[in-house]
């Protein structure tokens, strides 16, 4: 069969336990499912499908499944990453602290071009909040990445962090795919229309 | 009709969200017995591995081909499929020792 897609991105979501990398929402809100037998057992990684400038792009994203509890994500886990979340609570000053521990894991064992972003999670929760939109905003400054404030539990913003973030990728590859092959250069039709969205991401940022 | 030529006339979504999961005509129908974990709560007394035993499927050979889904961690040589949004399942199951097999069940999405 043809194949379906353009592009193909494997994404990590890294951060601290409990920053949200993985949402509640219905599992706990409708007690008419069996969500059981999927908690228990933990989820491995999602396929996501996403449109920009007219390609279509499949999104391969990974967490780290409980495995930053014992600080062992080394080498083996960023193998293939080609964009990374980094994710932090923004009710929990410790988890914004750690995104510098972070930073340094992805620098000490990830490849040296992986795009990186960061997110705030849980910004429908205003009122317990401890790390402001400005701290959050000076980090991502400090390390030239790109920043959004999410909650993955009201759907805002999970969505366009992914986009943001699989856009930076798909420049990068174009223009390394240019480099590489100059003739090429008018095949190229980048046109710069915003996705059309029919829907958006509800609840899991995973 | 939900079968067109051996394949899925119409796209799978999600039975509880508007998640999108299998374009129309990327999944090939297949008849096979596999027991699947409810993903309903069917009575009070109910434990998280009751469930029942499915045979019809839709059959994607490419984890790509999905729009949207999710592959829960193996338990023994299964890994279960759920909704990528609301993370409802299992909706099918790959075989990890067949990998280029993944199986969606009928009953557990909707085909609009």
């Amino acid at each position: 069969m043809a194949k379906t897609y353009d592009y193909l991105f494997k994404l990590l979501l890294i951060g601290d336990s409990g920053v949200g990398k993985t949402c509640v929402l219905f599992r706990f809100s409708e007690d008419a499912f069996n969500s059981t037998f999927i908690s228990t057992i933990g989820i491995d990684f999602k396929i996501r499908t996403i449109e920009l400038e007219g390609k279509k792009i499949k999104l391969q994203i990974w967490d780290t499944a409980g495995q930053e509890r014992f600080r062992t994500i080394t080498t083996a886990y960023y193998r293939g990453a080609m964009g990374i979340m980094l994710v932090y609570d923004i009710t929990n000053e410790k988890s914004f602290y750690n995104i510098r521990t972070w930073i340094r894991n992805i620098e000490e064992h990830a490849s040296n071009d992986v795009e990186k972003m960061i997110l705030g999670n849980k910004c429908d929760m205003n009122d317990r909040r401890q790390v402001s939109k400005e701290k959050g905003e000076a980090l991502a400054v400090e390390y030239g990445v790109k920043f959004l404030e999410t909650s993955a539990k009201a759907s805002i913003n999970v969505e366009e962090g992914f986009i943001s973030l699989a856009r930076d990728i798909k420049a990068k590859m174009d223009r390394k795919l240019e480099a590489s092959n100059p003739s090429n250069r008018t095949a190229h039709q980048l046109k710069n229309e915003p996705s059309k969205k029919s829907r958006k991401w509800s609840c899991a940022l995973l | 009709m939900l079968i067109s030529d051996g394949t899925n006339a119409k796209a799978l979504l999600c039975q509880r969200c508007p998640c999108r999961i299998l374009n129309p005509l990327k999944g090939s129908f297949v008849r096979k017995e596999m027991f699947l974990p409810h993903m309903k709560k069917k009575s009070e007394t109910q434990a998280p591995t009751d469930g029942e035993t499915l045979n019809d499927y839709w059959l994607v050979h490419d984890m790509y081909t999905f729009e949207n889904v999710g592959f829960s961690n193996a338990v023994g040589n299964t890994k279960y499929l759920i909704c990528a949004d609301c993370e409802i399942g299992p909706i099918g199951w790959q075989d990890t020792q067949n990998p280029k097999d993944i199986y969606v069940a009928l009953d557990r999405v909707r085909h609009e």
